[in-house]
């Protein structure tokens, strides 16, 4: 297999969780190394409880691991502050929740143009690229909708287009259509597929959906907090 | 996220506020409204203290028998014979002729009045009453006294049977209006209305020969009390050290054994001055108690706010907000939650104060009226926001503190 010269924007190396649970301490992860690289599209996959939450909280620099070296574009997150973290995480990687997890007082807008204030971006170029954005998922015609006045799929293009706001190369969408029906969930897929393959994001999609793993290119499966297979599709 | 859009999404938490918010409002308003209302009425005590200060007369001084701190009339048992012909009971401390003689060898006084005073039976129009009557030195009252005339004249130096009496006794005492050069039935004998005061009073003034003549019990000569007015109000503490030598040589007294007081006006005023702001403090601290109420209040609300928006947070952390963010969105919140609190106290704190003087009715309290300074609106607002942010400076950290893992999954 040839060098791949591509930038490694993910690495885990030899990543343990362990929860403790009163005496009891509980490994969720056991050792895991994954290495994702600028424009991959991986689909994570496992049963309940085969660390795949956790997994994801890990890769999203959301949680720290117990043992081993997480490092996001080549930095050792452990060594940034939680406000650096914060800051970089919010440049580099966009997040799409199975619940979409807008702000329900916000109107969509509102939601879409929140990283960006978090990222103290200058107010014209915040709301010309939040309507940008939001034209994009189209949903043009919802600015000043509040979520609660927004169907499921619309909810969850909200949310998409709040992960892309910022521009970051990097999405990672847990369960994106877990609570969709499967016409609407196949055209959010469609769209992350557009992001990866139009706009070379990096894609990280965490999933229990062996169906959706295929839209991937390279398939890791969990199962009792171990990799136990890593499938990468042939890549035209 | 910069200042200004903390404070926007801070802003947007109150609007979008449920009504647990507002009750926590309420506890700030009413807090807010009784501090000012009762600063307001301390200020309208303040101002009228110092008018009354200036139209009392601060160069008058008041020199009664018999001397006790407790301020009763009489003070040690020690007798005294009565000089200048004064008829004097062995017991009774009086001041007499031989005080006033004594008095006038002291160049600071200007001039002196003499009066006796006690309550007397009236009649007009067939309508009796009992009131207050003061007999005084007609030649010097007028030049005197802090009083002034609204109707007609002072007593002159050759009135006999005349009066001047208070505006209340002549408007509305009676069933008739007592007007001037009306007759007035006093302990039986006859008298006109020579002039009516500016006042609220339903006291009597006659010539101090008369009031002897008309007062059964009082001896001529024998005075209740002297009014001294001194040529230079500056040196009053001055001047009353010499009259109270003087007077303690002449009554063979000595400062341990003394049995006459003096009193000023001013150090009258400045002692009611001093009690109603001790008084206004009293109620002041217990309007504090309030605010110290609603400040818990808002602790409680902010406490709970940050629990109930765990996942907000979380979400807000997991698109870049830094602690910081989420500490001054929530300290923003609370401090707004204690602005708005303010304000509206501010607003009911104005009404209410505006309406205290007719609530309290006459007492001497409110008599003053009362007056809302920006002061004491800007302290009072400054004074919530600050509640606001002390008391929601916990929570706000607690919730900047968690972790953006725990927050997520926080349902």
């Amino acid at each position: 297999m040839k060098k791949d010269s591509r930038q490694t924007m993910l690495h885990l190396e030899d990543v343990w969780k362990i929860y403790q649970m009163g005496e009891v301490e509980v490994p969720a992860l056991r050792g895991v190394n994954v290495e994702i690289k600028k424009g991959d599209f991986i689909a994570i996959i496992g049963a309940s409880g085969s660390g795949k939450s956790t997994m994801m909280n890990l890769i999203g620099c959301l949680d720290m691991p117990t043992r081993g070296k997480i490092s996001l574009k080549g930095k050792d997150i452990s060594l940034l502050s939680e406000s650096e973290l914060s800051s970089f995480r919010g440049r580099t990687i966009g997040f799409i929740f199975q619940q979409y997890n807008l702000i329900p007082s916000m109107t969509a807008f509102q939601n879409v143009l929140l990283p960006l204030e978090f990222l103290e971006v200058d107010d014209k170029k915040a709301t010309e690229q939040a309507k940008k954005i939001l034209d994009l998922v189209g949903l043009s015609d919802k600015f000043n909708s509040l979520p609660s006045q927004l169907s499921g799929g619309q909810q969850q293009r909200v949310s998409i287009a709040r992960s892309l706001v910022a521009d970051p190369e990097i999405i990672l969408a847990d369960e994106p259509t877990g609570a969709l029906d499967s016409v609407t969930g196949r055209e959010i897929l469609d769209m992350l597929q557009r992001l990866w393959k139009d706009e070379g994001k990096t894609i990280i999609l965490v999933t229990h959906d062996l169906k959706l793993a295929d839209y991937a290119h390279t398939t890791i499966e969990l199962m009792d907090g171990k990799i136990i297979r890593t499938h990468k599709k042939v890549i035209k | 996220m910069k200042l200004i859009k903390c404070f926007k999404h801070a802003f947007n938490m109150v609007v979008h506020s449920k009504l647990r918010s507002w009750l926590t409002i309420i506890g700030i308003v009413i807090g807010v409204a009784a501090v000012i209302a009762i600063v307001s009425l301390g200020e309208g005590m303040q101002s009228q203290m110092n008018s009354q200060l200036n139209a009392l007369g601060g160069d008058l001084l008041t020199i009664t028998a018999g001397y006790s701190r407790g301020g009763g009339m009489w003070g040690g048992g020690r007798g005294r014979d009565g000089g200048g012909g004064a008829v004097a009971t062995e017991d009774e401390i009086v001041l007499d002729r031989s005080d006033l003689q004594a008095l006038r060898g002291i160049s600071d006084i200007l001039m002196m009045d003499t009066q006796i005073r006690d309550s007397v039976e009236v009649s007009f129009l067939g309508k009796k009453g009992t009131v207050s009557l003061t007999g005084v030195d007609q030649k010097v009252w007028s030049q005197i006294t802090t009083l002034t005339i609204r109707d007609g004249r002072f007593l002159d130096s050759a009135d006999q049977n005349v009066v001047v009496i208070g505006a209340r006794l002549a408007d509305t005492y009676f069933d008739q209006p007592l007007g001037i050069n009306k007759m007035i039935t006093i302990e039986g004998s006859s008298f006109r209305v020579v002039g009516v005061l500016d006042d609220s009073s339903t006291t009597i003034y006659m010539p101090l020969q008369m009031a002897y003549q008309i007062l059964d019990d009082k001896d001529n000569d024998v005075y209740d009390s002297i009014i001294v007015k001194v040529k230079d109000e500056n040196n009053l503490d001055e001047s009353i050290a010499k009259i109270e030598n003087k007077l303690m040589m002449i009554r063979h007294v000595t400062a341990k054994d003394r049995d006459f007081s003096i009193s000023s006006n001013k150090q009258m005023s400045e002692q009611r001055a001093e009690m109603m702001s001790s008084m206004s403090m009293f109620l002041l601290a217990i309007a504090a108690v309030s605010l110290i109420v609603g400040a818990v209040g808002i602790a409680n609300t902010m406490f709970t706010s940050v629990i109930e928006k765990t996942k907000e947070i979380g979400i807000m952390k997991a698109i870049g907000a830094k602690n910081r963010d989420i500490l001054l969105i929530f300290l923003l919140n609370a401090a707004l939650i204690g602005l708005v609190g303010g304000l509206i106290g501010a607003f009911f704190g104005g009404l209410l104060s505006g309406a205290l003087p007719t609530l309290m009715g006459g007492t001497p309290f409110a008599r003053g009226g009362t007056f809302v300074s920006l002061n004491s609106v800007v302290m009072a607002l400054s004074v919530s926001m600050l509640v606001g942010v002390v008391a929601g400076a916990i929570p706000a950290y607690q919730g900047s503190k968690l972790k953006p893992v725990d927050a997520l999954r926080y349902e």
